[in-house]
């Protein structure tokens, strides 16, 4: 027979089993799905290199404090001036800065994010102007015309598309400035900016304690590696660290890809464990295709038998059988490309709206061509593995002991040893997997059902920031706290208003703190605390709970001595013996003075609801003590619920906007909204796991069933011969139930700790939560499959008689 | 002796898509406790089904079975496996050893699903019963390993190995060479001399003259029941 004969006999063996074709290609196409939509999800927003030329070899270089990574502008000026004199490891190592830039034309004022940048930024992004020019060094010096590049969006919406925009004028914080380009839509790096400007920030002539901060990029030598790059950059962390032990203790760096930087620290772990789960998946679909097909080989174990012994050669009979899960891989190959593609496209959908930022310029999660790449290798591999193996087993026996068994009808003992072996394989992987996905599913829940120690649904927040050189003076900044409270609250759909630097939820600042009475030695190692300035009714207004102590009153003046109100974390970590109140600390960086602890409250969480921002310490600073111009104003609707408030933004802005025409409001949400964007991604992953958890139930709970119930409708006559012998009903059940126990426990015993395992691993990265529960839960179900798959086909063996299972062919 | 078994118009019919097979009409046989009787008749006329009546491997569809004075058809499942266990030893054609056990647990398992015997008395017994069919040298053995005569002497060592008082077999040298036929004969003659009852379907006439009585069914009814001596066995098989 030829190939095309092979084939052509494969193809019509399938189309005569429709049945069985449909359940094989079901299940491979489940496994292939999944694994080709997550190598593409990688592929395309973590392991893609940059779109640049030298896009491989771009880093971001951040800041370590503390143990966490700060991303963005987390380097200090003078810090990034020493590196940049010292590294080698580097063809291009910059800087730029991010800030927060008040724009007016005549007629408006908005509030974007502008990026300060050096002709490297353009450069290495290869940035080509839509209209005009760049930024070049040149602008940068002191002196300069002060000029800017707008984004295409801001050419539209201020400009409404002039063509002639070039030379004009805007004010940028009240200075007047020229446009001289205008950047294409398309143009992202390393996000979507609205307006370039020279970069200035320098560290000349400032005090190193009171430096700004920048966000630090480079572009890697050919030759270099990240290992490489890295240990350079922690080498000379930790040379500052010693010379500025004050500033620098516990600060290091880290060099890492943007991608890497965008998806934050738990990357590498949440990647891991995804490949792990699709692998774990793919594996249970193989398992189970693998097994139908040899199962089915075997059954037709005595027509292979009487072919060999006739002459056939065993690779044409192996070759007969490897087309058939070569068509059947091939089939479900083409379908899990389609489904994938399909998948992949609404995820981008689901992550526009989701996300409360534009996904990074980066992300193409489509089907490329490195992916169907993957997709075939991946799909021959599983042919290779569900053809050949059943193939070969099925016909290496000895066709002699075949045709000559006298224990017709049983199982061989190789095939029943076999089935024994995936059974077990196919607790161990659903056990892993289950705990693993569940675990991640049930870590967000409890995340979203946190309790963030401040009401949530009935507030509404818009943040502000006030024009510097107008607000100088810290009497001005209180003027306008007073104003903007009285007139928002003056309106009839408020109950109260107060004032924020950090929302519940957002990233606090988290600084080095010394307590008053504690030597922290030569080289010290600061404990550290989240810093929130809040208005004097904040806690009243968000519904925190006095512990002790009182909260700020008027008492709490600019002149008087500064105040501070603690979290209980606080307490917990530094004063063990809860005694507080008249104890003082103060901020290192800031170096100033003592703040005397007033007041505690409870846990208030900042930040994603991590264990690790569960766990941290805050301290509620006055903003009548110390004023900023950044400041989120916190609306409390007299609904209970904010987001059922019409026309609440509206009323917000134009208020804001008519006590301060340059400090417009931005990031205008309900509180909720805003702490619901900042767990998207864990969200989404998480839904994610949910898939997985289902694909691995389904696979692994109807490949259990399917194996098991086969196995002993396979024993029927078994089960004849034992109660001719005198076993009766009990003693069936009890023998399969015992062998069931056999295989279910090795399963568990391997599959338990290998998933708890897997937790752990996450847990560290606050991506799952082990809870005694899903341990006992998980087993149990996984038992409970089990039993029913013994259960019922042993029920249904019985209902013969026992000489018509005897009979049992 | 003892009456052990007595049928009474014992009927059975098969039915299964429209077509009904009376498999057995009015049976009625009594058989007593030492007797060796031969069950022969062509091929369907319900020689097998009379048999797996016989060892409770099934249901009649009419009339009564006594055993040991019980009547059979009051007797719950549980017990009938008791019985099937306790009084009953089986030889199948096809031997039906279970291929995942060895030698010695193939013939250990009737006595397992006795709570009345310890591990130790369960070995003594199987040793026994294969020193009985000079299989003791095998007991490691799986099915597979062995040949056609080896698997059936097995089988028996299994039947017997409970002391059971009946033994039923159901044409036990059938797909035996003529060699292993003999021994397999041998075993249940000596078997019978040791006092057993058996009851064994048989179409072999060489099998048959050892029988000291012969059933002849056709078509599902007993047409001949004659005690025979050897001698004059050629005139009962004719
Ligand atoms: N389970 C069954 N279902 C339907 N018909 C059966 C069944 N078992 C036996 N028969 C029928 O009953 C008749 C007697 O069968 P059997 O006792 O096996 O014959 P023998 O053993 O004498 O060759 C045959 O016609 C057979 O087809
Ligand atoms: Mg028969």
């Amino acid at each position: 027979m030829n190939i095309f004969s092979d084939i052509n006999f494969a193809f019509r063996t399938l189309i005569k089993n429709p049945k069985f074709t449909a359940l094989t290609v079901f299940v491979m196409t489940t496994g292939l799905t999944l694994c080709i939509y997550m190598f593409s999800f990688i592929q395309g927003t973590m392991v893609a290199p940059l779109p640049f030329k030298d896009g491989e070899r771009i880093r971001a270089v951040d800041m370590i404090y503390n143990g966490m990574t700060y991303q963005g502008t987390s380097i200090r000026v003078p810090d990034f001036d020493d590196l940049k004199k010292r590294v080698q490891s580097y063809e291009v190592f910059d800087a730029y800065d991010i800030g927060t830039v008040n724009l007016s034309t005549n007629d408006r004022a908005v509030k974007y994010t502008g990026h300060y940048v050096t002709e490297n930024f353009f450069k290495i992004s290869e940035a080509k102007p839509l209209l005009g020019r760049l930024l070049t060094n040149d602008d940068g010096l002191s002196g300069a015309e002060p000029v800017a590049v707008l984004s295409h969006t801001l050419w539209q919406s201020l400009f409404a598309g002039d063509a002639d925009v070039l030379g004009k004028k805007l004010r940028v914080n009240t200075k007047p400035t020229t446009i001289v380009g205008v950047m294409p839509d398309s143009y992202q790096f390393p996000d979507a900016g609205r307006i370039w400007l020279p970069y200035t920030t320098t560290g000349v002539g400032v005090e190193r304690s009171k430096s700004d901060y920048v966000a630090v990029y480079g572009v890697l030598k050919p030759e270099v590696t990240d290992e490489q790059a890295n240990a350079e950059i922690k080498s000379l962390m930790a040379e500052l660290e010693v010379k500025y032990p004050k500033l620098n203790s516990n600060t290091s760096a880290r060099v890492w890809t943007i991608q890497e930087a965008s998806m934050g620290d738990g990357t590498a772990v949440i990647i891991l464990a995804m490949e792990l789960a699709v692998g774990f998946i793919l594996l249970l679909a193989c398992i189970n295709v693998g097994n139908l097909l040899f199962s089915r080989a075997t059954e037709k174990g005595k027509e292979t038998a009487i072919r060999t012994a006739l002459g056939a050669p065993r690779s044409t009979i192996v070759m007969q059988m490897m087309w058939e899960s070569v068509l059947i891989c091939t089939i479900s190959g083409v379908l899990a490309v389609l489904i994938s593609g399909l998948w992949l496209e609404q995820s981008n959908r689901d992550l526009l709206e989701a996300f409360p930022f534009d996904p990074p310029f980066w992300w193409n999660m489509v089907i490329t061509e490195t992916s169907i790449v993957a997709a075939i290798v991946i799909t021959l591999t599983t042919a290779f593995v569900t053809g050949i193996l059943p193939a070969l087993k099925a016909t290496s026996g000895d066709f002699n002991a075949t045709l000559r068994d006298g224990t017709r009808g049983a199982q061989s003992k190789s095939a029943g040893r076999l089935s024994k072996v995936i059974v077990v394989s196919e607790v161990v992987l659903s056990c892993a997997l289950l705990l693993l996905s569940t675990g991640m599913v049930y870590s967000v829940h409890q995340q979203n059902s946190i309790d963030y120690g401040t009401t949530i649904e009935n507030i509404f927040t818009v943040r502000v920031g006030l024009p510097e050189a107008e607000y100088k003076s810290l009497e001005k900044r209180q003027q306008y706290y007073q104003n903007i409270i009285s007139s928002l609250q003056a309106k009839p759909e408020v109950a109260d208003v107060s004032l924020t630097r950090t929302l519940p939820g957002n990233w606090a600042s988290y600084e080095n703190i010394a307590i008053d009475g504690v030597d922290y030695g030569k080289k010290p190692q600061y404990p550290s605390s989240n810093s929130v300035g809040v208005a004097h009714n904040y806690f009243q207004v968000m519904e925190v709970n006095l512990k002790s102590g009182r909260v700020f009153d008027s008492r709490d003046k600019i002149d008087s001595p500064l105040t501070a109100i603690v979290t209980e974390n606080f307490v917990k970590k530094y004063y063990k013996d809860g005694d507080v109140l008249g104890k003082r600390f103060k901020f290192i960086e800031t170096d100033q003075d003592w703040y005397t602890i007033v007041g505690v409250v409870n846990n208030v969480l900042h930040g994603q609801p991590t264990s690790l921002n569960i766990e941290k310490p805050t301290a509620f600073v006055s903003l009548q003590q110390t004023p900023k111009r950044f400041v989120s104003i916190t609306v409390k609707t007299v609904a209970a619920d904010a987001s059922t408030v019409v026309g609440l933004s509206d009323i917000v802005t134009s208020v804001t906007q008519k006590i301060e025409r340059d400090a417009p409001a931005y990031d205008v949400k309900t509180l909720r909204a805003s702490i619901e964007e900042r767990n998207a991604g864990m969200n989404f992953v998480s839904e994610l796991f949910l898939v997985f958890a289902a694909a691995s139930m389904v696979l692994a709970f109807s490949g259990i069933y399917g194996v098991m119930s086969n196995t002993i409708v396979q024993k029927t006559q078994e089960i004849g011969i034992r109660r001719a012998l005198g076993a009766d009903e009990s003693d069936i059940y009890k023998h399969f139930i015992i062998q069931g126990i056999k295989q279910l426990s090795i399963g568990l015993v391997i599959g338990v700790p290998m998933g708890i395992a897997l937790v752990k691993m996450l847990e560290q990265s606050s991506l799952a939560q082990g809870s005694l529960m899903l341990y006992i839960v998980i087993p149990a179900l996984i038992s409970a499959v089990i039993f029913m798959a013994i259960y019922y086909p042993v029920q249904r063996a019985l209902k013969l008689e026992p000489c018509s299972a005897l009979r049992y062919e | 002796m003892k009456t052990l078994i007595k049928l009474a118009n014992l009927k059975k019919v098969f039915s299964t898509d429209e077509v009904e097979t009376h498999a057995l009409s009015d049976i009625n046989l009594q058989v007593r406790q030492g007797e060796y009787l031969s069950i022969s008749g062509p091929s369907g006329c319900g020689k097998s089904t009379l048999l797996s009546l016989l060892g409770l491997l099934d249901t009649s569809s009419g009339g009564n079975y006594t055993l040991n004075g019980h009547e059979v058809a009051d007797i719950n499942s549980k017990q009938r496996a008791a019985i099937r266990n306790k009084e009953i030893g089986f030889v199948f054609q096809s031997f039906n050893l279970i291929s995942e056990l060895t030698v010695a647990e193939n013939v250990a398992l009737p006595l397992t699903y006795r709570k009345d015997i310890s591990k130790t008395q369960r070995h003594e017994m199987v040793t026994a019963a294969l020193e009985k069919v000079d299989m003791a040298h095998r007991t490691k053995h799986y099915p597979s390993q062995l040949s056609g005569g080896q698997q059936q002497r097995v089988a028996v060592a299994r039947a017997i190995a409970g002391n059971p008082s009946i033994i039923l077999a159901d044409e036990p040298t059938g797909n035996l060479d003529s060699k292993n036929a003999e021994l397999v004969m041998s075993l249940l003659d000596k078997l019978h001399a040791e006092g057993a009852t058996i009851c064994m379907v048989t179409h072999d006439p060489r099998g048959a003259k050892r029988a000291e009585r012969i059933i002849e069914v056709f078509d599902g009814r007993i047409v001949s029941d004659s005690i025979v001596n050897s001698d004059d066995i050629e005139e009962a098989v004719a």
